[in-house]
């Protein structure tokens, strides 16, 4: 038989298959009609499933709860479902009309959790996952997805690492476990992403995170920072169709401002600092009364910002197809430069699902997204607008007379105008990405399905940058502004960055229930993957025009000799081989295995593909004959253990360029020739992070699923962390960095919610907290500490991650109280010669007689003891009201908004205090132009308590009420106001506590003029019909 | 119809996977899509040669700092004893064992020897010329024997490097010094085979390892190990060659003009270009070497390296002054070329009575551009034909041939126009010893010659030097902690 006569031969069998399912319809027509309403106020049900037991087919109730449907006999059983209540189950009989009333299901057991490769009923996991609803990402406008993981799943502490809009967030899952990138996987709808601001939160179902590492084995070598799993929103079968809108506006304000100095404090101690250091104060100061309050820089920088977004969705489904199509605008300036910080997405979502034929279904899941973000220079120490407005002289102006900006008299460099550095700065990112999916999944038996997907991840970006001209001198042509507020040539950049990444996936999966006991679910697949990242792009000078329109290099005037112009290239590929078995006996014991192979372009040769098992249990205590206790309807003990990797190590990190310039010189003209050699050696083992955890988990639902607990305690170790730990110089190269690291983090995590009615009054409460701890365990043969949070203010290092100590830790001298005379100073330890009364006492930790760098100490951490979060949703008729806390404790914050480097920058009014005689403070030192004791080194008196409780949101919503909007044909309008933000409880005295880690891992806790989160109040409304 | 799909997309993707998984940088030159051309070869001989330059590998460690410091010819000079004080510790054989000087010595050394192994394991492989690849893994071999010839030594024993090390062979323990021996003659004994004459060079070429330096080495290679017949026969190779001359005015060798002449066998070059860079710079051509023995005050340096005043005795053993002393020492009152005239006050009242001299360089030769003042130009004479007479009279000596030892050795003295010596048995022998102290002095040969004769622990007793300790310097600590103790201490350290 040749293959096409094969082919053929398999369609017939398919058709006669799908021909006697047809006739097998057409004889058995019996109709039943009915109406379906949910409890307690007997409301109708819209969009209802009703569905024949063994049978594919189904109805759904329309918008007053009717429905009808034909079934094939007698026998059949009707199933009544609905979405959050509880479904039934009725036989025909002889009956032919049904008025069901469904009861609201309080249990999230038959919740269905998407995880790795498959979903599974929750009650039935064995391993830790966290689950986000659409539900509650709904009733707190999100700005960006990993926003609704805050505060919401025990365990992930998701931190902002700037309030300017668009800014990306800080998640750990379980602390952070390596000094290296600590990120964990994202996968939307299965297409592994780099960062998530293109997503938008409306299109999302759910999210789960995979926690431990037996849920998260399955992605092997990607998987041991955890792994989020986004599902978008995809239409439902047998949903008659929907146009739904989202809309909400709101503005954004700043939280709260810090006192600083005014004009007239600040002359006074500038005054006082000037004969300190044995100089002539200055004449313009020399009556401060007269100066007045002077500039407010915070006012000037900070302003009030809009904040909006518009979705609409249509959505729907046929028994044989379903449906999505999306759009959305967002756009939100930002508190500091407005405009100038605007960042606006649009996206289009397209999802859909479409049997072709009973054994074949397809699907694709298909979003595109267009970003734009102007950006301000954020969270620099440098010359961020914030360090400045902390830092600028209040004596100076924010304009001078004429209407241009001023400058300052007393400034040298970094601490010029923010007003005006915010006005020069054009820099602008624009993104175009395609991130999708399309699929075809295969019913090869009963049971038996094979899937395979291809997705693409494109991403077009360009980031423009125009410095424009500008000098704020008074008398141009003296020009005799200081350098930082003048630039007497412009100049114009451009980058264009593309990243593109395909996937191919084939998963096989076999589901089979055997004897009513026994359930088992096998799935084996592969994945390749292949990412490709390009950049390239150019600069030049002087430009005719100062108009950003004009800001092109074409239009520079400077010699092509003067442009710059770069390009770069890297790639990646992963193939992987996974598996995967899930064995439930009698409901009750639980067994689930995985094992993947991951093969890797980035991992040395010798180590090219990597292995990573996992094994969890659970047993169902509650399902067992002897179980009595009624009040416990549900109680289940967890167990896992599994391995995973980190393979964020670099593309080419095994190998290393031949470095140029190893010169000679030879001839008799003494030429220096070059010479080439690798001045580090490549490393062919190298590979992934290894980290292996267990954990232990309880699950609880009491009061017929009123009260719900989880717990887990975990323990994971890291080990084979990428590190350049010195090496013996007999390589003769300069040490690659090598798998000798280690790391471990214990935590402990609890999760508690309870939900109940009472009439018309419906409420939830819940909360979660999460206690971790991590520290690097290991640094490898002679490994150095590493240094990390550069305090520039100190000219030192704030953090030190090294062996038995929590990672990046604060790390100083430790002060005891101010010098308050000259015995004092000659009773402690020597500090210096220039000490003197008022400056601060530091504590000879070595007794060595001498204040030195061995004096120094571990001064704070800054990863909490414990985050946490609180919700309560309160339900009344058509009310509703959402609160929503999260908070932090025992992290603490190095504070390092002022730079003491510099004598004239302004100071929190927490200076007034400062020594100014014998018994005048002991803890603020005296003022002075010089710090000769260097008062202002890396100490304790820094750090501070940076523990936060926030109300992050609180909405009010009310529905309105049925029968008004059935004549305006809608199904569903509510109006609510939200407020973010709105409460902080702290004793940090900077803008903001929630401080996430800028620049690396290793960056945690160190405020350098954070970007505060704006306190936010919107109203929104929402309409389907 | 569907296992046909299942099949096609499962084997699709298995098939491909050794390709789709092999990815190499797009951008930037990896070792493995350099070492292609001739071009490539000579880049990675020369990046061998670079490390020759190497003065601070952080610390300094030069070769005047064991040759001659660590001898009786001079001490350690400088502002006072806290100006390198270590220093003045491993002078008087009190040496601290932690000290970056010696770590730095330990590094530069390996760094060559690493340098030198990437060309014999990559040129090989690469199409070129012959005869040109013949010469350039000879350049590298004697490169790889000059660096285990300088560890074997200052410390003995010390782990075989003979190829590119892999990380996980980071932690090689000491082999015995014969071994380290073994390997250096054997890539002498090679690198002799298919390196070059010095007339076979271009001009352009001029600097680089000769035939000459190969059996130069060998010839002091064998003289350590005593084989005097072989140190004999491979010297008069060179003599034979005439590829080599004495200069005939002694003072001319260290001048500028000096440079790579007739008489030089190996020399390491340096230029006075380039900025001053302080710590491993691969870029910078510049010698420290210059600046460090230049006397303070106002002749700017840093006043390294003093003469001692039993090396200037030296020079008047034989009842009339060594004409040469002017050529190696300053003596108060000597003009310091164009900087002024040496007096105690104009070398900032510090006490010494003499400098070194032969690395001395005029105000008018600093470098044009830049931070003049580290940079120097003049090339290290580290192996001279002088010298090559003087091993081959030693070894001719040894090997009971008195006439060939006194015909080299008053080749030597002739060219400064002194007597003959005739003197027979050990005298001859001393004064074989005496000429090299003399004629090389100041060269940083003399510590090494002491300990290779034997007659260190008499001649440096009074330094603090004990026979059996000191012939070697401590393996640095921090390499001994690096590898977790698999290094081993040298015994009395």
């Amino acid at each position: 038989m040749d293959k096409n006569s094969k082919k053929f031969t398999a369609m017939r069998l398919h058709l006669s298959f799908l021909f006697s399912l047809l006739v097998f319809a057409a004889t058995a027509q019996i109709k039943i009609t009915g109406h379906i309403s949910i409890a307690p106020d007997n409301e109708s049900a819209i969009g209802a499933t009703v569905a024949v037991k063994g049978i594919s087919s189904g109805a759904i109730t329309d918008v007053d709860g009717n429905f009808s449907i034909q079934v094939p006999d007698r026998k059949a059983i009707l199933v009544f479902s609905y979405t959050g209540y509880t479904t039934q189950e009725q036989e025909v009989g002889d009956r032919n009309v049904f008025t069901i009333m469904l009861a609201e299901d309080a249990s999230q057991l038959n919740e269905v959790i998407v995880t790795g490769y498959g979903t599974e009923k929750r009650s039935n996991i064995s391993g830790s996952v966290s689950t986000v609803s659409a539900e509650e990402i709904a009733e707190r406008p999100i700005l960006r997805v990993e926003q609704a993981l805050q505060g919401r799943t025990a365990g992930v502490q998701v931190a902002q690492n700037s309030g300017s809009p668009g800014s990306t967030l800080s998640v750990r899952i379980r602390g952070v476990g390596t000094i290296n990138n600590a990120d964990p996987l994202y996968i939307v709808d299965g297409i592994p992403v780099d960062g998530l601001d293109f997503l938008n939160p409306n299109d999302i179902e759910n999210i789960n995170v995979l926690k431990d590492a037996a849920s998260a084995a399955i992605y092997g070598s990607r998987g041991a920072n955890g792994v989020v799993l986004i599902t978008t929103k995809g239409g439902k079968r047998n949903q008659e169709g929907r146009i739904s809108y989202e809309s909400y506006y709101g503005v954004q304000r700043a939280g709260r401002l810090l006192d600083l100095l005014d004009a007239r404090e600040y002359a006074t101690l500038q005054n006082e600092a000037y004969i300190a250091a044995g100089k002539t104060p200055l004449p313009e100061f020399a009556n401060p009364e007269y100066l007045g309050k002077g500039t407010d820089w915070q006012e000037a920088i900070f302003q009030k910002a809009p904040i909006a977004s518009h979705q609409l969705t249509f959505s729907g489904g046929s028994e044989r197809s379903a449906y999505t199509v999306s759009g959305n605008y967002f756009s939100q300036d930002g508190i500091v430069g407005g405009g100038k910080a605007n960042f606006q997405r649009a996206t289009v979502r397209v999802n859909g699902v479409h049997d072709v034929k009973k054994w074949l279904t397809i699907g694709n899941n298909l979003g595109f997204t267009w970003l734009k973000r102007d950006g301000l220079t954020e969270n620099s120490q440098y010359n961020s607008p914030l360090i400045r407005a902390l830092n600028m002289d209040p004596i100076t102006p924010i304009r001078k007379a004429d209407g241009s900006f001023a400058y300052s008299n007393y400034s040298s460099t970094d601490i010029a105008n923010p007003v005006n550095g915010i006005e020069q700065t054009h820099s602008t990112w624009r993104s175009n990405r395609l991130v999708g999916s399309v699929y075809g999944e295969l019913k090869l038996a009963k049971g038996l399905t094979f899937r395979s997907a291809l997705s693409i991840d494109a991403t077009f970006a360009t980031q423009r940058s125009f410095n424009p001209k500008y000098d704020l001198s008074n008398i141009p042509s003296l020009s005799e502004a200081p350098a930082a507020e003048k630039a007497l040539v412009n100049s114009v950049g451009i980058g264009n960055n593309t990243w593109r990444n395909w996937q191919a996936e084939n998963v096989l999966t076999w589901q089979k229930n055997f004897n009513e006991k026994h359930d088992l679910t096998l799935i084996a697949g592969t994945t390749a993957l292949a990412n490709r990242f390009d950049a390239s792009g150019g600069s030049n000078t002087n430009l005719p025009s100062n108009d950003p329109k004009d800001a092109y290099i074409g239009n520079t005037i400077d010699p092509i000799a003067s442009q710059s112009a770069y390009q770069w290239a890297n790639e990646s590929s992963l193939f992987s081989y996974f598996s995967k078995i899930n064995y439930g006996f009698n409901n009750t014991y639980l067994f689930s295995a995985t094992f993947r192979a991951d093969g890797s372009s980035r991992f040395g040769k010798n180590n090219r593909f990597g292995y990573f098992p996992s094994a969890s249990v659970g047993w169902i205590v509650s399902h067992e004959d002897f179980w009595k206790v009624k009040a416990i309807s549900f109680f289940k003990i967890r167990a896992s253990w599994g391995q995973n990797g980190n393979d964020r190590i670099g593309d080419y990190s095994f190998t290393t360029v031949v470095n140029n310039g190893q010169n000679y010189t030879f001839g008799n003209g003494e030429i220096i020739t070059n010479g080439a050699v690798s001045l580090t050696s490549a490393n062919p083992d190298l590979k992934w992070e290894t980290s292996t955890q267990t954990d232990i988990g309880l699950d609880l639902e009491l009061f017929d699923g009123r009260l719900n607990f989880t717990t887990d305690y975990y323990v994971k170790k890291t080990s084979d962390m990428l590190f350049a730990a010195p090496i013996p110089l007999i390589a003769g190269t300069a040490a690659p960095v090598q798998n000798v690291a280690t790391a471990e983090n214990r935590g402990l995590e609890l999760a508690l919610g309870y939900r109940n009615a009472y009439r018309a009054f419906k409420y939830t409460i819940g909360g979660n907290i999460a206690f971790v701890e991590s520290k690097v365990t290991g640094l490898g043969r002679g490994g150095e500490p590493v240094l990390s949070g550069f305090v520039q203010s100190a000219n030192a290092n704030a953090a030190k991650t090294d062996v038995g100590q929590p990672i990046a830790s604060f790390f100083g001298y430790v002060t005891d109280g101010v010098f308050q005379n000259q015995s004092e100073i000659e009773a402690a330890a020597f500090h210096s010669t220039g000490t003197v009364p008022g400056d601060i006492r530091f504590k000879d930790l070595d007794g060595n007689g001498l204040i030195d760098a061995n004096d120094r100490a571990y001064i704070g951490n800054p990863t909490p003891r414990f985050t946490y979060g609180i919700n309560a949703d309160f339900e009344w008729r058509n009310l509703t009201v959402n609160l929503f806390f999260q908070g932090t404790q025992g992290n603490d914050v190095y504070v390092n908004t002022t730079r003491f480097d510099f004598s004239y920058v302004n100071r929190p009014s927490s200076a007034l205090n400062r020594w100014t005689g014998e018994g005048t403070s002991n803890s603020e030192p005296r003022v002075s132009l010089t710090d000769p004791n260097q008062n202002a080194r890396v100490s304790d008196r820094f750090v501070e308590d940076g523990s936060y409780l926030r109300l992050k949101n609180l909405q009010v919503g009310y529905t309105l009420p049925r029968t008004w909007i059935k004549k305006m044909n809608f199904q569903k309008f509510k109006v609510y106001i939200t407020g973010q933000n709105l409460l902080t409880v702290t004793k940090y005295s900077g803008l903001d506590p929630e401080i996430g880690n800028i620049g690396g891992s290793l960056e945690i806790g160190i405020d350098r003029g954070f970007y505060p989160q704006a306190r936010t109040i919107m109203g929104g409304l929402s309409l389907t019909f | 119809m569907k296992n046909t799909i299942l099949c096609l997309l499962c084997l699709s993707f298995v098939a491909c996977q050794k390709e789709f998984l092999d990815k190499k940088p797009i951008v930037g030159i990896t070792e493995e899509n350099f070492y292609r051309t001739e071009a490539d070869a000579i880049a990675a001989v020369n990046a061998a040669y670079a490390t020759l330059q190497f003065q601070l590998s952080p610390a300094g460690h030069f070769r005047w700092f064991w040759g001659d410091i660590m001898s009786d010819d001079t001490d350690k000079g400088g502002s006072g004893d806290n100006d390198a004080a270590n220093l003045l510790q491993l002078e008087t054989f009190k040496g601290p064992t932690n000290t970056d000087l010696l770590e730095s010595e330990w590094s530069a050394n390996f760094e060559g020897i690493y340098r030198a192994n990437v060309v014999l394991e990559k040129v090989p492989a690469i199409e070129m010329d012959p005869k040109l690849k013949a010469r350039i893994l000879g350049e590298a071999k004697v490169i790889r024997a000059w660096n285990f010839y300088n560890l074997v030594t200052m410390f003995g024993g010390v782990p075989f490097v003979d190829h590119v090390l892999a990380p996980s062979e980071y932690n090689l323990p000491r082999v015995s010094a014969d071994q380290i021996w073994d390997l250096v003659e054997r890539d002498l004994v090679e690198a002799s085979a298919d390196l070059w004459k010095r007339s076979d060079y271009t001009e352009a070429d001029l600097g680089r390892i000769t035939l000459g330096t190969a059996q130069s080495l060998l010839v002091k290679t064998y003289l350590w190990r005593k084989k005097w017949a072989e140190a004999k026969a491979t010297a008069e190779k060179i003599v034979t060659s005439n590829e080599y001359q004495l200069v005939p005015n002694y003072a001319d060798i260290f001048t500028l003009d000096g440079e790579n002449n007739i008489e030089s066998v190996f020399e390491i070059q340096y230029m006075n270009a380039s900025g001053g860079n302080w710590g491993k710079n691969n870029a910078n051509e510049g010698s420290f070497t210059n600046v460090f023995q230049r006397a303070r005050g106002q002749f700017a340096g840093f006043g390294f390296n003093i003469p001692t005043q039993n090396f200037v005795d030296e020079f008047f053993k034989e009842g009339f002054e060594d004409p040469r002393l002017k050529s190696t020492v300053f003596r108060i009152g000597d003009p310091m070329g164009d900087r002024g005239i040496f007096t105690i006050a104009a070398t900032g009242d510090l006490p010494f009575k003499y400098y070194t001299k032969k690395y001395f360089n005029n105000k008018s030769e600093d470098a044009p551009f830049g931070d003049p003042s580290p940079n120097g130009g003049s090339n290290d004479r580290v192996i001279r034909f002088s010298d090559v007479l003087l091993m081959h009279a030693e070894a001719a000596f040894q090997t009971g041939d008195e006439t060939s030892a006194k015909t080299s050795l008053n080749k030597v003295r002739a060219r400064v126009g002194i007597p003959d010596v005739t003197a027979t048995g050990p005298e001859l022998l001393e004064a074989i010893y005496r000429e090299r102290r003399i004629e090389l002095g100041l060269e940083a040969h003399r510590f090494f010659d002491l300990v290779r004769t034997g007659k260190a622990p008499q001649v440096l007793n009074s330094q603090g030097f004990k026979s059996g300790t000191h012939e070697v310097f401590p393996i640095p600590q921090s390499q001994i902690l690096a590898t977790g103790g698999i290094l081993l201490q040298n015994p009395g350290y």
